[in-house]
Parts: structure tokens; sequence; C-alpha cells
């Protein structure tokens, strides 16, 4: 392209520029990196937030400011009472979702290696499944007591179809062209298991772990609503008989950061298992 | 695993009477009265059209299909399942996704020792070209080096028999000529027995000592043409198209044209 051609595409490029619209030109000289355009949004709320509860905007027993709720989770954290419930329900999702995925695991892995075993289990396994889980809240009340095992064994039940899906229906579609290269070089069922079909199933395997750990706190929160005496669910409901907006949306806060937190976790977890194939 | 008596090893002599395979639609036959030898250290190419049985051919001498009539023996030996003592190559890699090339090609040697084995493998990954290769994951290589790698995987478990169902089919066409020479070399090299399974007849031409032409439905061997041309083979030479085009007119004289038009290319790896 000759000199007087270019700048010709450029006058021209620019008259068009005067004749549409401005503002996609002027939006583009601010400069944001892409990572941080996720924060505009949640940060203009709380500001605009935060100014409408000083202003008077907003009831206090409402909606309280967003600095009310960090000051409420700050002296929740001094007095103890966050270790301890905070701890509590980290303990039933631990316990919860270990059992679960353990379970979701060990019948995952019959179903999807015995063609047998999964005609055997799935239909019934399936059709529990397609009961709302929060449905067995009363016969897990009823059969095993207020105390901690029914809170378990509902997140036990949420952790538990997710891991035993993935896993199944992974380990059934495992390619069977990859599987003749292992019949090839005579390897044992246990190390076609161990050499071939665990790796191959590994990145679906991560997935139903982390949706079954997610699954796992959504649990708790409806354990500890219905009748618990601790726990971070707990101190929500005391937050709605005692009034105080602040305790209510601090517990949501401290959910939403153990449940990123750990699913953080697991995804580092899965990534390291999975090495070069993470992207 | 040392062979002391290279000339030996590696002679296979294949006779299937019949081999069917039964669905809800019936009964096909795919292969029917099969006699066939193959010399210790001979490069034979068996060509034909798409339904000819020429895989399932492959697939028995692999071990891989076992419910059919006939027998086939290696060194005398009759064979009744998959061995190190043959090797294989698929149309498609089939590399393992989680596994350095290193580990690929020695993902069948899992039982021997791991000084012996790492030399070896480092020896077939160099043998194939690949030795800057040795821990890039399948997903870093192209479908010519992926199937290097196969074919080095292949020849770790030092197979008397090295066999090739369409190795290069999926690949391009300028490509597929390199590996062609490739394989020659390693042939060469290694002096195992080869059989190689193709629909393309100047690869057939190009590559083996004999060609074995099957004819489609049931699959049956037409002829064996012997090819006494030297290497390495001038694909222009005279007799080199005469020979291509005699191949394909016996081909072409038994069946349909549509038997031999390109068979699809798996979309597997």
């Amino acid at each position: 392209m000759s000199t007087a051609e270019h700048n010709r595409r450029l006058e021209w490029k620019d008259a068009i520029a005067e004749l549409t619209t401005k503002p996609p030109d002027d939006i583009r000289r601010i400069y944001i990196p892409d990572r941080l355009l996720g924060w505009i949004i949640p940060v203009g709320a709380l500001l605009v937030w935060e100014l409408f509860a000083r202003l008077g905007m907003l009831p206090p027993n409402w909606l309280p400011a967003p600095t009310v709720v960090g000051k409420t989770i700050y002296q929740l954290a001094v007095s103890g009472d966050l270790l301890k419930h905070a701890g509590i329900t980290i303990a039933r999702v631990a316990v919860g979702f270990l059992l679960g995925a353990s379970a979701g695991t060990l019948l995952g892995g019959l179903t999807g290696y015995l063609t047998v075993a999964r005609k055997l289990v799935d239909p019934t396994l399936q059709a529990l499944r397609s009961v709302p889980s929060i449905a067995w809240v009363p016969l897990f009340l009823l059969w095993l007591g207020i105390q901690e095992t029914s809170k378990i064994a509902l997140i036990s039940v949420g952790a538990f179809f997710p891991v035993y899906l993935n896993l199944s229906v992974a380990m059934r579609h495992v390619d069977p062209k990859l599987l003749e290269v292992g019949k090839l070089y005579r390897l044992s069922s246990f190390q076609m298991v161990r050499r071939l079909i665990l790796p191959a199933v590994l990145p679906e395997y991560i997935v139903g772990l982390r949706t079954g750990l997610g699954l796992a706190w959504m649990f708790v929160v409806a354990a500890e609503l219905l009748g618990a005496s601790s726990g971070i669910g707990y101190l929500m409901i005391d937050g709605e008989m005692t009034g105080r907006a602040a305790v209510i949306l601090a517990s949501v806060i401290l959910f939403a950061i153990f449940g990123k937190v750990t699913d953080w976790g697991m995804n580092a977890i899965g990534r390291r298992l999975l090495g070069h194939r993470a992207r | 695993m040392v062979n002391t008596d290279f000339d030996q090893h590696g002679a296979l002599n294949i006779e299937i009477a019949r081999k069917a395979f039964s669905s809800s639609k019936g009964s096909l036959l795919a292969l029917k009265d099969i006699l066939l030898t193959i010399n210790s250290g001979e490069f034979v190419c068996i060509v034909g059209g798409s339904g000819c049985g020429k895989t399932t051919l492959l697939r028995i001498i692999a071990g891989l299909e076992t419910d059919y009539e006939g027998a086939v023996f290696l060194d005398g030996k009759k064979l009744t399942g998959t061995g190190l003592d043959r090797g294989v190559v698929f149309q498609e890699h089939r590399l393992l996704s989680w596994l350095t090339v290193h580990d690929n090609v020695g993902f069948g040697l899992a039982g021997l020792v791991s000084e012996d084995r790492s030399r070896d493998i480092r020896h077939y990954i160099s043998l194939v070209g690949l030795p800057q290769f040795e821990n890039e994951y399948p997903h870093q290589l192209s479908g010519g080096m992926s199937q290097r790698v196969a074919i080095a995987r292949a020849l770790a478990g030092r197979p008397e028999v090295l066999l090739l169902d369409e190795p290069f089919a999926s690949l391009d066409a300028l490509t597929r000529m390199r590996m062609q020479q490739e394989i020659l070399r390693i042939w060469q090299a290694e002096r195992t027995t080869v059989v190689l399974v193709t629909h393309d007849i100047e690869e057939a031409v190009y590559l083996a000592d004999r060609v074995v032409i099957l004819s489609p439905r049931p699959g049956t061997i037409m002829n064996i043409l012997p090819v006494d041309l030297p290497r390495p083979r001038d694909r222009a030479d005279r007799e080199f198209v005469r020979m291509r085009k005699s191949i394909h007119d016996e081909l072409l004289g038994s069946g349909s044209e549509n038997d031999l038009a390109p068979e699809p290319v798996s979309d597997n790896f």
C-alpha cells in the first residue's frame, strides 16, 4: 500500500468515526485491564450500598451498611463465636463430603467398571436422585435424630450423586481403542484400571468432586437452617430470630468465602493431579 | 527378550478357515480360506478395498480377534492372544494423553528392569527421529510425530513382527511419503518382519517385498505379487507404474469402483 493510499484510508476512517456516535471511542480511551473488569460491578454496588446506608436511605435493621456487616464479622471473630460456628460447619462439610464422595467413588467405580453392577444399582440410584434432597430432611431427623448424624447424612447425599454420576459415566465411556492398547500389552484387570481407566477418567472425576463439594456446602446450609444449635447456618437463624440483619449477611458472606476457598483448594489439587492436562 | 538366532524369528504361518462377525442382522463372513506364509524379516503389504477384511486379518495376527476358525503360528508356535512378540500400530496413534513420549513408548515395558528399559525407550525414540521430544506430551505433537511415537511404542517390546494397520492413512500426502521412507529405514535397522495393511496401492508397491491382494466379501487372497524392484524405489519408474496398474486392475476387476475409494479417516485422536 502506498503512503498516499495509506493516508487516504486513515482520513476516510477518521471521517467515519466522526459520523458514527462517539461513546465506543470514549470508552476505549479508559484503559482497564481485563481481570479488573469483573470487579467494577461488585465494588460499585458496595460503594452505592454504603453510601445509601450512611445517608439513611436504607433501614439499618433491613439492610445494614457493608462496613457494619464487616464489623459484625470482626466482632464474631474476636468473641470466638466465629471459630466455634465456622469450625463446626466446616467439620460437618468435611465429614459429610468425605463420606459421600467415598461412597460415590466406590459405587461409581463399580458401576462404571462392571456392567452387571450398573444394571443392578443404577436404576435405583437414579430414582433416588430424582428426589429433591431437602425432602429427606424430615426422614433423616426421624431416623437419625437432630444431632450431627442426620446433618452429615444429608450432606453426604448431596456430595454423593455428582461424584457417583461423573465417575460412572466417565468409566463407561473410556475409549475402547485405548483399552485395546492395554490388551496388546496383556495388562491384568487391575493394571487396566490403574494404568488406563483411572488416568483417563481423572478429569471428569475431579469435576464430580468439585460439584459434590459445592453441593455439600449447599446442604450444610439446609441442615443447619432446619435445626441446629451451632454452625454458621445456626447464626443465620439466630440473626433472623433476633432481627439482626448484619449477622445474617455476615453468615452469607462467610458461606461464600468458605465455599470459594474450598473449591479453589479442590481445583488446585485437581490441577496438580492432572498435571499438564489442566488448562 | 534377547534374540540370539535372528534369522529364525518372526516367521508367520496364517491358516484362517473362516472368520465371521455375527450381529442382530445376521452373520457376515469377513475372511475365508486365508493361507499365507510370511518369512522372517519380510515386508508384506496387504491391500484391498474397504470391507475386504484386511484389518480383521491384521487383528487376528495381533491377537485382538480370537474368535475364528483356524490358527496363526509365529515361528511354529500357535498364537493364543496378544503378546509383546507382535508390535501393533493402528491408523490412529492411540497414545495416552497423560503420559510423555518417553512413558508412552515404555507403556508396555512396565515389568522390565528400569535401566534396560530406559535405555531401550531412548533407543526407539531416537530410531523414529524424535530424541528431542522425549518429555513432550501427545497434544504437543503433530500427526506424523504422534505416529512415529506409536511406531516406537510398538517396537519397544522388541517384537518379532511389526503389524501396521493403515498407519499413514490419516496423514497428509507429504508426511505420508516421508513416513513410508521412515518405516523402510526402521525395518532395515530392526530387521523385524513387517505386515502392513493399506488401501493405498502405491504405498504397497513402494514398501513391500510381497503384496497380498485381498478380494472383498468374503475376504480371500486373490493374488500374491512379489515386488522385485531395488530400494529405494522410484515411484515414476516404468516397472513400478506397471505393477501399480496391474494391482489396480486386479482389484477393480473384482468389485465395484467404490471399493477402492479412500476409506473414511477415523475421527478419533
